[in-house]
C-alpha cells in the first residue's frame, strides 16, 4: 500500500509520456491509451477506498509516503490522505475517466490534447495528496499550466481572454498564498515542520503577533486573509466569481467538466486542509463573514444563472451557487453543517459533471449553446420529443443538480441546512431561497428548452449514442445511489471531519 | 614588495585569461589574409579563451578571501560565483554574435573582442575592493559598450543607442566620481575595509555629507543595472542595439553591478544601523519603484526586445530586493537568482534573435503562430517565458520565491506584496508572448530553417536548466550559501 499513492499520482504522467511517444497519425492509439490510463488510475483510487481504515481521523498510515525534497528547507515530498481527500481522489479518477471518453470527438491536435489532460489529472491528485505546503503550492500552480493550453487552444470563440483571465485571476490569488506560507515558515521556526501541513495544524499561532505600518495585529487574523483569497478566487466565492463564467463557456466540454467538478472543490478543500486547521482561531472569528460571503454566493449566483441565455454559463453561475452551500456549510462549523459541506462537494462534483457533459454533448450537435438566441428567437426547444434518452438523462442532472429529494444534491444541502440554522438562523432561512431560485432557473430552462414545438434544426439532432450514454451511466447510478444511501461517503470523512470541528471547537468563543 | 605583487598575479589568472585572448584576438585577426579563415580563428579563440577562464574560475575555490593588489582586488566564492554567470553570459553573447545576421559580418571578432573587454571590466567590479578599483571597473565596463551599442553604425536607432548610452553614462560616472571624492575627503581613505572599520564611530555631521555622497556613489552603480531612476536609457539602447549586445548587455554589467551594490552595501552598512537603515529604506523605494516600473512599462511594448528590456528593470528590481536583506541569505538569494536569471535570458533572447533574423521584425506579430513553424523553439521560449513569470516548476519560481522568502524574513510585508503583485503584472505580458506563439495561427505555416545548429544546441542546452533546477534546486542553493561574502 506504501506506494499506491505514488502510483496514482504518477501513472497519468506515465500514460502523457506514452501518448507523447505514439505518432501523431495514430489518432485512435492515443485515444485508448489516454483511457485505458485513466481507467486503471480510477480503479487505482478505488483500491484505495478499500485500504481506508474508517475509524482514523487523521492521515492514513498504511498510504503515507515521504521524503526529502529540499533538506536544507526541509521541504519534503510527502502524500497522504485522509476522510476529506480521498471522496476529491476519487472524484477526480471518476471524472478524467469520463471525460476522456467524452472527449473522443475531438479533433484538433489530439495529441496535445490528452498529453495535457493526463497532465492535469496527476497536478489534480498532486494538490489533494500533498501534505507538505510547498508541494501543495507547487501543484496548485503547475495546474494552471494543462488548464491555460486546454482552455486556450481548443476553447470557443473568445477562448484566449478567457484562459488570460483564468490564469491571472487564480495567480494573482496564490500569491498571496505563497507570502502567507513563507510566514508560516518562519513564524514555525523554520524547524522540521515549517512546511509540513499537518505539524502545522492545530492553532500553534493563536498568539503571535505581526507589525505592519506601526500597528501589531493578531497573525493568524492577517494571514487567514492572505490564505483566504488564494482559496476564494479558486471556490470562487463572491465577489472573486469573475472569471468563471468566462473560462467555463469558453473551455471545451471536458475541461468544463474537471473546472466545475473537480478544481473548484480545491478552493473549498484548501479552506478545509490549509485555512482552518492552521487557522482555527481566525476561522472561529471570522466564520461570520465566511458565512454572509456563501449566502451572497448563493442568491448572486442563482440570480445570475436565472439571467443567462446561454446554457453554459448558466450552469458555470449554477456553480457559484452550489459552492456558496459548501461555503456556508463550512462556516457553520458544527458537524452536520461540516459534513454537509465535504459531501456536497462530492455530490456538486458528480451532478454539475452531468450537466456539463450533456451541454457538450447537445453542443456536438447544435454548435450553438443559445437558449434564447441573441436575436431573441428561440436556440432550441421540443427537445423531449425528439431526444427522448437525452431527456431522461437531462431530468436526472437537472434535478440532482436542484436538489429533489431521493437524488444526491438533495442530502448535502439538507445537512448543510441543519448544521447553519442552529448557528445562524437568519442565514440559513434566507439560504433556503437560493434553493427556490435554483429550482426555478433550472425549470425555467427545462421549459425553454425542451418543451414546445420542436423547430427544423432540431429534429435533424440524434438522440445519444452507446458512447454518450455509456460515460453517463456511472454518473446516473452516483447521483441516485448516493441521493437514497449516503452513508459510504459520509463514512469516509466523518473521523476526519468530526476532529476538524473539536479542533475548531476548542477556539469557539 | 615586488615579488608579493607578482605571487598576487597567481590568484589573478582567470582576468589574465581574458585578457590574453583579448589580445590574442586582435593579434589573429590581424596575422590572417584570409578573412573568412580570420573570423572562424578568432571565433574558436575566444570559446577556448572563455572555456580556461571558467576551468580557472571554478578551480579557484579559497577556504578565505583573498586580497590582492594592496587590496584593492579581493577575491572570494562571492565574486566567484558572479564571475561564473558574467563569463557564460559573454559565451553565449558570443555564440549568438558569430550567428545572427545583426552583427555584420566585417565586425564579428571586434565584437568578440570588445566583449572580452567588458567581460573583464565586469570582473573587476565584481571583486572591486576600493573605490578606485570600482570606478576602474565601471568605466571600462561602460567606454567599450557605449562601442557595442552603436554596433550597427549605418542605422540611426543603434547610433541613438550608443549616443544615449554614452551620454547617460558619462554624467552617471561623473557623479558617481564626485561622490567618492566626498568619502574620500571625509574619511581619508579609499579602501573599503578600511572604510568599513570608520563608519562605526562617525560623527552627526559626518553622517549628513556620506550619506549624500553615497547616494552620488549609487548613481554610478544604479545606472549600471538600469534601476529607477537611471532606467531611462535601457530601453533605447536595448532596443537599438543588435540583439548579441542586448543579450550580453541584459547579463554582464547587471550582474556586474548587482555585485557591486551588494558589496557596498554589505561592507559600508554593516557597522553603523543608524546609517544602515537610512541605506536599506532608499534601497526599499527603488527595489520597489524599479521593479514596478519595469514591469508595468514592459506592458504596453510591441517589440519583444523592448518588452525584455523594461523585464530585466524588473528583475534587477527583484534582484535589489534581496540586497536591501543584506545578509548571508539574501546573497544567497541574490546569486540563486542571478544564475536562473541568466540561463533564462539567454533562451529568451536567442528565439528573440531567431524569429529577428527570419521575420525582420522582433514585433510581437512575428512570433504569431510560431507552434507551427518550430515546435521546440516554441515550447522553449514557453517555458522560458513562465520561468520569468515565477512560475513552478520551473527555476524562477524558486528564484522568486527565494527573494520573497529572505524579504520576509526580515517581516518587509510589504515590499513582499509589491513584489507578489510584480510577479502578477510580469506574467501577463510573458503569458502574451506564450498566447501568440501557440494559441494563434500565423499567415503562413511555413517551417522556420536555416537555424544553426550551435544556437538550437545552446537554447536546449539552456532550457534544460531551467526546468531542472525548478525542482531540483538544492544544489544550486547550497553552492549560493556557501558562496558567502567575505566582510573582514
Amino acid at each position: 500500500m506504501q506506494g499506491l499513492l505514488n502510483w496514482i499520482l504518477w501513472l497519468p504522467i506515465i500514460g502523457m509520456v506514452a501518448v507523447l511517444i505514439v505518432p501523431k497519425e495514430k489518432a485512435n492509439v492515443i485515444r485508448w491509451v489516454s483511457l485505458v490510463t485513466t481507467l486503471v488510475t480510477f480503479l487505482l483510487t478505488l483500491v484505495l477506498y478499500k485500504g481506508f481504515d474508517l475509524s482514523l481521523p487523521g492521515i492514513q498510515p498504511n498510504t503515507a509516503f515521504s521524503v526529502p525534497w529540499i533538506k536544507d528547507f526541509h521541504i519534503n515530498y510527502s502524500l497522504g490522505i485522509d476522510g476529506i481527500s480521498l471522496p476529491m481522489i476519487i472524484l477526480t479518477g471518476l471524472l478524467f475517466f469520463l471525460c476522456t471518453m467524452s472527449s473522443w470527438t475531438i479533433e484538433k491536435s489530439v495529441k496535445a490534447y490528452f498529453a495535457l489532460l493526463l497532465f492535469l489529472q496527476s497536478t489534480v491528485f498532486g494538490v489533494f495528496m500533498s501534505l507538505d505546503f510547498f508541494l501543495f503550492y507547487v501543484y496548485w500552480e503547475v495546474m494552471l499550466l494543462p488548464m491555460f493550453f486546454l482552455i486556450g487552444i481548443w476553447g470557443g470563440e473568445n477562448r484566449e481572454y478567457a484562459a488570460i483571465k483564468f490564469f491571472l485571476y487564480t495567480f494573482f490569488g496564490s500569491i498571496f498564498m505563497l507570502i502567507g506560507i513563507i510566514a508560516l515558515f518562519y513564524v514555525s521556526g523554520k524547524g522540521p515542520a515549517s512546511f509540513n501541513i499537518m505539524a502545522l495544524a492545530g492553532g500553534h499561532f493563536v498568539n503571535e503577533t505581526i507589525t505592519l505600518f506601526g500597528h501589531t495585529l493578531s497573525f493568524e487574523r492577517v494571514f487567514f486573509w492572505f490564505m483566504f483569497l488564494g482559496f476564494a478566487i479558486k471556490v470562487p466565492i463572491f465577489p472573486f466569481h469573475t472569471w468563471l463564467p468566462h473560462a467555463h463557456v469558453q473551455a471545451p466540454t471536458a475541461v468544463s467538466v474537471i473546472l466545475a467538478g473537480v478544481l473548484l472543490k480545491m478552493g473549498s478543500y484548501g479552506f478545509l486542509r490549509i485555512s482552518f486547521p492552521i487557522f482555527p482561531a481566525a476561522t472561529v472569528y471570522y466564520s461570520n463573514w465566511i458565512a454572509i460571503l456563501g449566502l451572497i454566493s448563493i442568491l448572486y449566483g442563482a440570480f445570475c444563472a436565472m439571467a443567462q441565455d446561454d446554457v453554459k454559463k448558466l450552469v458555470a453561475y449554477s456553480s457559484v451557487s452550489h459552492m456558496g452551500f459548501v461555503m456556508m456549510g463550512m462556516a457553520a462549523m458544527t458537524t452536520m453543517g461540516m459534513n454537509g459541506a465535504v459531501l456536497q462537494m462530492f455530490n456538486h462534483g458528480t451532478s454539475t459533471a452531468m450537466m456539463f457533459l450533456m451541454i457538450g454533448v447537445l453542443y456536438e450537435r447544435s454548435h450553438h449553446r443559445w437558449i434564447v438566441k441573441p436575436d431573441g428567437t428561440k436556440g432550441y426547444g421540443g427537445l423531449y420529443t425528439q431526444l427522448p434518452r437525452y431527456t431522461v438523462i437531462f431530468i436526472i442532472a437537472m434535478f440532482a443538480s436542484l436538489g429533489l429529494p431521493g437524488l444526491s444534491g438533495f442530502i448535502s444541502e439538507a445537512l448543510i441546512f441543519l448544521g447553519v440554522f442552529g448557528k445562524y438562523q437568519s442565514i440559513a432561512v434566507v439560504g433556503v431561497l437560493g434553493l427556490l431560485i435554483g429550482a426555478a432557473y433550472l425549470l425555467w430552462m427545462f421549459k425553454r428548452m425542451f418543451f414546445g414545438e420542436p423547430s427544423e434544426e432540431v429534429k435533424e439532432y440524434e438522440d445519444m449514442n452507446a458512447r454518450e450514454v455509456f460515460y453517463m451511466l456511472p454518473l446516473c447510478v452516483a447521483v441516485v445511489v448516493f441521493g437514497i444511501y449516503p452513508t459510504p461517503i459520509l463514512d469516509i470523512m466523518r473521523a476526519s471531519v468530526g476532529s476538524l470541528v473539536t479542533l475548531l471547537g476548542k477556539f469557539a468563543v | 614588495m615586488g615579488i608579493d605583487l607578482l605571487a598576487n598575479l597567481g590568484f589573478y589568472v582567470p582576468e589574465l585569461m581574458v585578457i590574453m585572448t583579448m589580445c590574442f584576438l586582435l593579434l589573429i585577426e590581424a596575422a590572417y589574409k584570409h578573412e573568412e579563415k580570420a573570423r572562424s580563428m578568432t571565433f574558436i579563440t575566444s570559446c577556448i579563451g572563455l572555456a580556461i577562464t571558467l576551468i580557472t574560475l571554478l578551480m579557484s575555490g579559497y577556504d578565505k578571501p583573498m586580497y590582492l593588489f594592496y587590496n584593492a582586488v579581493v577575491i572570494d566564492h562571492f565574486s566567484t560565483f558572479m564571475k561564473v554567470i558574467m563569463v557564460i553570459g559573454t559565451f553565449a553573447a558570443i555564440v549568438l554574435a558569430n550567428q545572427s545576421e545583426d552583427i555584420y559580418t566585417e565586425l564579428k571578432t571586434e565584437f568578440y573582442a570588445i566583449a572580452f573587454g567588458v567581460l573583464l571590466g565586469g570582473m573587476l567590479l565584481a571583486s572591486a575592493n576600493n573605490m578606485l578599483t570600482v570606478y576602474l571597473g565601471v568605466e571600462t565596463l561602460s567606454i567599450l559598450s557605449y562601442v557595442l551599442a552603436s554596433f550597427k553604425r549605418d542605422e540611426a536607432k543603434s547610433t541613438e543607442a550608443g549616443m544615449k548610452y554614452a551620454l547617460y553614462g558619462g554624467i552617471s560616472a561623473g557623479i558617481m566620481l564626485f561622490g567618492m571624492s566626498h568619502i574620500y575627503g571625509t574619511l581619508g581613505t579609499i579602501q573599503f575595509s578600511e572604510i568599513s572599520g570608520q563608519m562605526a564611530a562617525i560623527t552627526a555631521g559626518q553622517k549628513i555629507v556620506l550619506m549624500i555622497s553615497f547616494v552620488f556613489f549609487f548613481v554610478g552603480l544604479g545606472y549600471k543595472i538600469a534601476c529607477f531612476p537611471f532606467h531611462m536609457w535601457s530601453p533605447d539602447v536595448y532596443q537599438g542595439s543588435p540583439i548579441p549586445v542586448t543579450s550580453f548587455f541584459a547579463i554582464v554589467p547587471k550582474m556586474a553591478g548587482i555585485a557591486c551594490i551588494l558589496r557596498v552595501t554589505m561592507v559600508f552598512f554593516g557597522q553603523n544601523d543608524g546609517l544602515q537603515a537610512t541605506w536599506i529604506g532608499l534601497l526599499h523605494i527603488i527595489a520597489a519603484m524599479t521593479m514596478t516600473v519595469g514591469n508595468v512599462s514592459a506592458i504596453g511594448q510591441d517589440s519583444v526586445k523592448r518588452m525584455l528590456a523594461f523585464s530585466s528593470i524588473g528583475h534587477a528590481g527583484f534582484m535589489l530586493l534581496g540586497v536591501t536583506v543584506a545578509g548571508d541569505i539574501g546573497t544567497s538569494a541574490v546569486l540563486f537568482y542571478g544564475a536562473t536569471y541568466l540561463f533564462m535570458t539567454i533562451v529568451a533572447f536567442y528565439v528573440t534573435a531567431m524569429i529577428s533574423d527570419h521575420m525582420g521584425s522582433d514585433s510581437q506579430a512575428s512570433f504569431k503562430g510560431l507552434i507551427y513553424k518550430h515546435p521546440w523553439m516554441a515550447l522553449a521560449m514557453a517555458v522560458v517565458m513562465f520561468s520569468l513569470a515565477g512560475l513552478p516548476p520551473f527555476s524562477g519560481f524558486i528564484a522568486k520565491y527565494n527573494i520573497l522568502s529572505v524579504t520576509i524574513s526580515k517581516k518587509y510585508y510589504g515590499l513582499a506584496f509589491i513584489a507578489g503583485l510584480n510577479s502578477v503584472i510580469g506574467l501577463y505580458y510573458y503569458m502574451r508572448i506564450v498566447k501568440l506563439m501557440i494559441f494563434d495561427t500565423a499567415e503562413s505555416e511555413e517551417k522556420i530553417s536555416g537555424f544553426g545548429f550551435l544556437n538550437q544546441l545552446i537554447i536546449a542546452g539552456f532550457t534544460v536548466p531551467v526546468i531542472f533546477l525548478g525542482i531540483f534546486w538544492e544544489d544550486l542553493m547550497s553552492l549560493s550559501h556557501g558562496a558567502k561574502l567575505f566582510i573582514k
